[in-house]
Formats: structure tokens, sequence, C-alpha cells
């Protein structure tokens, strides 16, 4: 009950500026090319939202998106599990790690372009390059801080090596490893978008675009808000099925 | 002196020799941590269904005692043997109950599923694992909370339930690194008496370790006192064997002649040597 309360509490702000928004507009008479009324950008989003465009441009920025994801992050979880576990893995890999971590991710879309041309694979390639770093270094974190006692546990009680990885070490990762993933989808949304407004003509970057050069500033900024709502909306599933998986976890956690 | 029954009766011929020789040799052990020498000299025996306690300070090697019982820690010089093979790795017929309950149990298992673990680390069949659960659960008193997470137990449940883990291993020996220290009084009690009688009823060697002098006595058949930084002199400072009646009570035997007889003695000892 009070959880709503305070909801209903935040709607308050966004609603009222948006109100000034429309009375001043109005009141000034702002005919402009960069600004549009509350109202139009609703009625924008609206129409967008009717004649599908906006959900086939959605679907084609979250499947680059989550496909990017899932191979980038992927890979940088089996690296991390790798780097995680064994010493000398790392100790071979941190120079080139080093290297390469800090190259920015939009820089590679000329090459991706090149190898690829436009669509999926060359999104995808982006966001996987850009998801596999922060997943590769927080899983090898999250394994790192495993509980040193349950590697003793699992010695003493004889487990075979790749129980202890898949009974010990993972399931006490895996809360760790959820956060990471967590960030992960942040982050490949927005390079998702990066990309398409830079150079894929498809998704939801391609409309911003579209919009932008079509002199359409209520069709952007409607763009914009189903950006951040998506990219909300992702974000509040995810922390509700954390909740769910890991609830017990956490809670054994802060007691012991 | 093993003549007699050796030609009567076969089958008891083998056991009996291994039934005298001890379970576990500490064959002048020594142990450097780098430049520090944390134990030296250390010889002792324990036989089985013995129960061997450990005093020391801080520092005087107690907890690298165990390791060294489970292969966790190799001696520097000297052998441990168990039995009549040197200790190289971890054995299943080992347990280790550690002190902090809390970090050894697996916060996302069940009680049961903890309890799994120790099953499934032996290739037990997954048939056989649940009717052996139960019955291990029963055993620490924990059937009815087979279900629960070890966060939703109270300190002595989760230690019940690691030692639960531990027996599930069938062990001949039952190692306890201060497996009560952290306890309140009467749990602690409770517990010292559940845990003789679990391995009075199977024939569990225990190695105890404690900072608690009473416990010592109380638990043992043998209490060891350790030294701290024992350079050239032995780790091993004092032994007391306590020759007071089985099983024990927390009333009468605290109470009994021996009991303070043995407890002024190590008191004695720890206060010479602090």
């Amino acid at each position: 009950m009070d959880a709503r309360r305070i909801d209903l509490r935040g709607w308050v702000l966004p609603i009222a500026l948006l109100l000034v928004a429309e009375v001043a507009m109005r009141v000034n008479g702002t005919d402009s090319e960069a600004l549009a009324r509350p109202s139009e950008v609703a009625r924008a989003l609206w129409d967008a939202l009717k004649d599908g465009t906006v959900l086939a441009a959605s679907l084609q920025t979250l499947a680059a998106a989550l496909g990017g994801l899932a191979l980038g992050g992927g890979m940088g979880l089996l690296a991390g599990l790798w780097f995680g576990l064994s010493s000398r893995a790392e100790r071979w890999s941190l120079l080139s790690v080093e290297l390469l971590r800090p190259v920015p991710s939009v820089a590679l879309i000329p090459i991706a372009m090149l190898v690829f041309g436009f669509g999926y694979r060359m999104e995808m390639s982006v966001v996987a390059f850009t998801c596999f770093w922060p997943m590769m270094l927080l899983t090898q974190a999250a394994i790192r801080q495993v509980e040193p006692r349950l590697f003793e546990v699992a010695h003493v009680l004889g487990l075979a090596a790749h129980d202890r990885v898949i009974k010990i070490v993972l399931p006490a990762a895996a809360p760790r490893v959820f956060v990471a993933f967590r960030l992960g989808v942040g982050i490949a949304l927005v390079v998702a978008v990066t990309v398409e407004i830079a150079a894929n003509p498809q998704g939801l970057g391609f409309g911003l675009m579209s919009a932008q050069q079509n002199l359409r500033p209520d069709l952007m900024f409607a763009l914009l808000l189903w950006v951040g709502a998506l990219g909300w909306a992702l974000s509040a599933a995810l922390v509700a099925l954390e909740r769910r998986c890991f609830h017990r976890v956490s809670a054994a956690g802060t007691q012991a | 002196m093993g003549a007699l029954p050796r030609s009567t009766v076969p089958s008891l011929a083998v056991v009996q020799p291994t039934d005298a020789a001890p379970l576990i040799v500490f064959d002048r052990v020594a142990l450097d941590f780098g430049a520090r020498r944390v134990i030296n000299e250390l010889s002792f025996t324990m036989k089985r269904g013995e129960v061997v306690c450990v005093i020391g300070p801080s520092g005087c090697g107690k907890t690298t005692l165990l390791r060294l019982l489970t292969g966790l820690v190799r001696p520097s010089s000297g052998e441990v043997r168990h039995h009549g093979s040197p200790v190289t790795g971890p054995a299943r017929d080992v347990a280790i109950v550690f002190q902090d309950y809390a970090r050894a149990l697996l916060p996302w298992r069940s009680v049961a599923g903890n309890v799994s673990l120790a099953l499934e680390a032996a290739d037990v069949p997954k048939a056989e694992r649940a009717p052996r659960i139960h019955s291990l659960l029963d055993k620490v008193g924990l059937a009815a909370h087979a279900d629960k997470y070890p966060g939703q137990l109270s300190g002595g449940m989760q230690q019940r339930l690691q030692i639960a883990r531990c027996l599930a291993q069938e062990p001949a020996v039952l190692l306890m690194d201060e497996p009560f220290g952290a306890l309140d009084a009467m749990t602690r009690q409770t517990l010292q008496d559940e845990m003789l009688q679990l391995v009075a009823g199977t024939g569990t060697t225990v190695l105890f370790i404690t900072h608690d002098l009473e416990e010592a006595i109380y638990l043992g058949d043998t209490v060891l006192a350790l030294r701290a930084n024992p350079g050239e002199r032995s780790s091993l400072a004092q032994r007391f064997e306590v020759q007071l009646p089985r099983p024990r009570d927390q009333l009468a035997t605290r109470e009994d002649p021996e009991f303070l007889r043995l407890r002024r003695l190590a008191f004695e000892h720890v206060k010479d040597t602090h």
C-alpha cells in the first residue's frame, strides 16, 4: 500500500512539467522544427503504435540487442568463469583484456559495416563486443567472491571438479552474475539504438533519425519516450525476476 | 597375545590387529608457514572410537592440526598416517565440522539438499538418498525442517545440519574445529551431549578442537595441550588422560572430583603458558 502511494507521488512532477510545457507552448504559439507540444507527441505515439511501425521497430531493436547480449554475454560468462577459476588463464589474458577493453564500441561500427554490411549481424556484433567485457569482468569477480569455506567443504567431501563448478561455484556466483546480466541488458539497448542512429537503417534508432530528418519533432519525441519506457520495463521485469530467483539466497546471506 | 583368537576364529583375526593398531598417527610432525614454525615435533596417536580434545592458545596450530588430517595442508616434515598410510588428500571417511556453520552451508540448498551434497559427492544412487537424508536429519533432530533453508534456521540448528552432512559421509574420523564456540551456553551443552551420543553409537573417532578447557575435559578421553611458538620444543605441551565414566552427564560429570582435579591442572597449565 505504502509503496503504491510513493509511486503515485513520483508521477506528480513529470505530469506537472508536461502540463506547464503544453500551456506555455500554446500561450506562446510555439511552432518549432525542434520542439513539439506534449499533446502532439502523445498523438504521434498513438498513431505510430496503431499503424504498427513502432512495434516493428521495437522488435528489430530488441532482437539485435538481446541477440548481441546472448552472444557477447554468453562468451563473457564463459571467459569470466575460466579466468575466475584459473589464475594462470587470468595471467595470460590480462594484457589482452586491458588493451581491448577500452576500445569504444561505437568505433567498431565502420569495421562491422565493412564485414557484415547493414542488418542484424552488424548491429549484433557491436552489441556483443560491448556486452562481453562487463559480463566477463563481473563473472570473474563473482567467482572470486565465492565463500572460500565452500571450496574447503567441496574439497573435504571429495567433490569431483565438474561437480564443484556446477554445484558450488555457479550457484554461489549466480546472484552476482545475474546483476551483471541486468547491467548487460541496459548496455545492449543503448548500444543497439546508437548503432541504428549512427549507421544501421532499422529499428528505433533509425526511426528517431528519420523523424528528425523529416522534420517531425512530435514523432521524434514520441520515439524517445518509447525507448525510455522500453528500457524501464525491461529493467523492472529483470528486477522482479531477480527477486523471485534469488530472494532466498540473499535472505540467507544477510542472516549469515 | 593375538595368537589365541587368530587360531580359533579367522574372521576375528583380521579385525583384531587393526583394532589394536592406532587409527591415526602423528609421527614427529612439523609445519612451517614461511619462516615461522607453527607445529614442531608433534607426536600422538588416536585409537578407534577415541575422543581426543586439543586445547591451546590462539596461534598454536590447533586448526592446522585438522587441516593436516584432511590433506588441505601437508607437513613440512614428519608424517600423518591414517589407517597406516600417509595422508595425501581428502578421504571420504574423514569429515570436518567447521566452526562458522553459516559459511560452510550452501544457502541456496534446503536442509535436505545440504545433506544430499555429501551423498552426491559419494556417488550414492538417487533413490537411496531420500531415506538416508531423512534418517540423518532425524538423528540430529531436524526431520521437521527438511524443506527449510539454512538462513531460516537458528545457529544451533545450522550446526546440527552441518553435523548431519558430516555424518552422511559415514566418517570413521570426525574432525571438529571449535564447533560449538559460537553458540550460547545452553545450546552448546545440548549439542555436546548429542554429539557424544552420536559418536558413541557409531564408534566414530573424534578430534575436537576447542578453547574451552571444561568442554575439552567433559568430552575427551584424552586432552592434548599445545603450545604456541614451540621453537625447538615439541608442540605438545601436556597430555591429560580423562578417566571419567561414560556416558557423561552435564551435572554429575562436572561435579566429579576427577573432573575438578583435571580442570585445576588444565587451568594451571594454561596460566603458566599464557
